[in-house]
């Protein structure tokens, strides 16, 4: 196989990957959204109106983290690569799967925020508005990690690496995708549950809707922490410059740190989205007890977040002293 | 596309050493800082009980910013800090917004910009534990639960630099790609302008937002 086909067939698998991991999770819970809008739809047929805004327009965040998945599966079919070689081939496949496997979680997240506003309506019509705007800065929030991933595939594909040597490069290059793609997943789906809870907590008690916003934030700021971890390993990876070498072991330790943090980001991801979650739902019900709720969630987070912690260490061993 | 990644820079030879200046992002943060003193200078000029139009806008961000403060590190504290959140949010909020007139670029889009940012945080956090539980306690922070622990929270500290400060810097620097490849892609007709709206103020403004709040929060977190 000569290389002019190698990375053409590199840039269709990565178009597969890209688009078809990046469906998942937006369409699994767009189909949430409205089943919990038709549920809310029937228990309260007077604000159909509302429900049905709400759902389209959680449905549309939602459906962003698929759309960049399909920008860079468009970029990866009918862009023209000027420099053909071993590591072009590598970019393009690392670039595909990041951007599929980051969509994932966000998708996820931000449907089941969604669905949650539209029940949410169903119960306080009255503050449809509070709920909407609550339910729009969560999921903004919950595409964060689709974001991350966007940027480090966009980045792997505009990076000239044409004086990098080939052998440690690839496996530095697969590695960043799996790092920031399978990174994002995790904390994708826990953003989601944070804004699900807050999107609960308005409707429950309108009056705290600021006081909940603002927790959410916080809770979800947090969550985020690991997707972040394997954006700065992908960077890492990304800009390094490995000494060119004939040996296997330099590279594949490369990529495992990768593989490492990404896989590493998943538990915590999703276990501090569940803490955030309970908290912000705790704290619509008991609007004394914010302070002490806000602590224990922090420190909670914290010792959750120490797994994420263990892989960044090992990843950047992996890096530098292997 | 090609101009992507491409960086005016400044770079001044000093014994040895090269000193990087990146020109836009120093250009446009003195343009941010020169705005707010601007917006400082006529909210406060002919300032009286009945406030101007200007004023009410800055008595806006001041009360409510002042509010956030005293939730966070409580009223005690809230006058020192207060001063910090609101200087830090409309400096990230307009650093954020700048970019959507087209020649501007936002400074956040510079990881070192949001870096220090961060570093400033972190600093500020642990000399406020030092100073408010002594250097002893403070210390002891770092060997809980057990004596093994210590390289483990010392990292995590560390880590809360770089997770605050690449969190902004992600989320500005994705969102003025996705711009600016939509934009190639489609010839700036129809989808630019909405992306503008979308990232530039929306996303900007929670991600400004976010930032002071964690910066609270760790300070909080260092006195408690």
């Amino acid at each position: 196989m000569d290389i002019e086909t190698c990375v053409k067939v590199a840039s269709f698998l990565g178009a597969g990957a890209a688009m078809g991991f990046g469906a998942i999770g937006s369409a699994v819970c767009e189909g949430y959204t409205a089943a919990a809008a038709n549920t809310a739809i029937s228990r309260n047929p007077n604000a159909t109106g509302d429900i049905l805004t709400s759902m389209l327009v959680g449905q549309a965040v939602t459906e962003s983290a698929s759309i960049f998945s399909l920008v860079i599966a468009m970029i990866l079919l009918f862009t023209p690569f000027s420099s053909q070689t071993l590591i072009t081939a590598a970019v393009v496949l690392s670039a595909g799967i990041c951007m599929g496997t980051g969509a994932l979680g966000s998708g996820m997240g931000s449907g089941v925020a969604a669905a949650e506003a539209c029940h949410g309506i169903a119960r306080q019509p009255g503050a449809s508005d509070s709920i909407r705007m609550n339910m729009l800065v969560g999921t903004a929030v919950s595409q964060t990690p689709a974001i991350f991933a966007l940027v480090t595939s966009l980045i792997l594909l505009l990076l000239d690496y044409s004086s990098h040597a080939p052998w440690p490069t690839i496996g530095a290059i697969l590695g960043a995708g799996l790092a920031s793609g399978l990174g994002a997943i995790g904390s994708g789906v826990g953003d989601g549950l944070v804004a699900s809870a807050a999107s609960r907590g308005v409707a429950r008690q309108p009056e705290a809707a600021g006081t909940i916003t603002k927790m959410m934030l916080v809770g979800q700021a947090v969550t985020e922490t690991t997707a972040i971890y394997g954006l700065l390993i992908s960077f890492i990876l990304m800009f390094g410059n490995f000494p060119a070498t004939d040996q296997i072991a330099p590279g594949v330790a490369l990529f495992s740190a990768g593989l490492c943090m990404g896989i590493g980001a998943l538990g915590p991801g999703i276990g501090e989205g569940l803490t955030a979650r309970n908290a912000v739902d705790w704290m619509s019900r008991n609007s004394k007890a914010i302070p002490t709720i806000t602590r224990v969630m922090l420190v909670g987070q914290a010792v959750s977040e120490s797994t994420g912690i263990y892989s960044l260490v090992i990843s950047l061993i992996l890096i530098f002293v292997v | 596309m090609e101009d992507l990644g491409q960086v005016h820079q400044l770079l001044v030879h000093v014994s040895g050493y090269t000193l990087t200046f990146n020109l836009d992002v120093i250009f446009y943060s003195w343009i941010v800082m020169g705005l707010l003193l601007l917006f400082g200078f006529f909210t406060t000029r002919k300032k009286g009980m009945v406030p101007h139009t200007v004023q009410v806008v800055g008595e806006l961000f001041v009360s409510n910013l002042y509010d956030l403060t005293e939730d966070v590190v409580g009223p005690d504290l809230a006058k020192t800090y207060a001063p910090l959140a609101i200087a830090l949010f409309l400096f990230l909020l307009l650093c954020n917004w700048i970019g959507i007139f087209p020649p501007m670029e936002e400074p956040t889009k510079d990881l070192n910009t949001t870096l220090s940012m961060g570093f400033l945080g972190f600093v500020l956090s642990h000399y406020v534990g030092i100073r408010s539980k002594g250097i002893k306690e403070y210390l002891k922070g770092y060997f809980e639960p057990f004596f093994i622990m210590m390289p483990l929270n010392l990292i995590g500290e560390l880590a809360k630099v770089v997770s605050i400060s690449f969190r902004l810097f992600g989320n500005i620097m994705g969102g003025s790609i996705i711009i600016m490849v939509v934009s190639y892609l489609c010839f700036s007709l129809v989808l630019p302008p909405f992306l503008n709206a979308f990232f530039g103020l929306f996303v900007g403004a929670i991600q400004a937002f976010v930032f002071t709040m964690l910066t609270l929060v760790y300070i909080s977190i260092q006195v408690k």
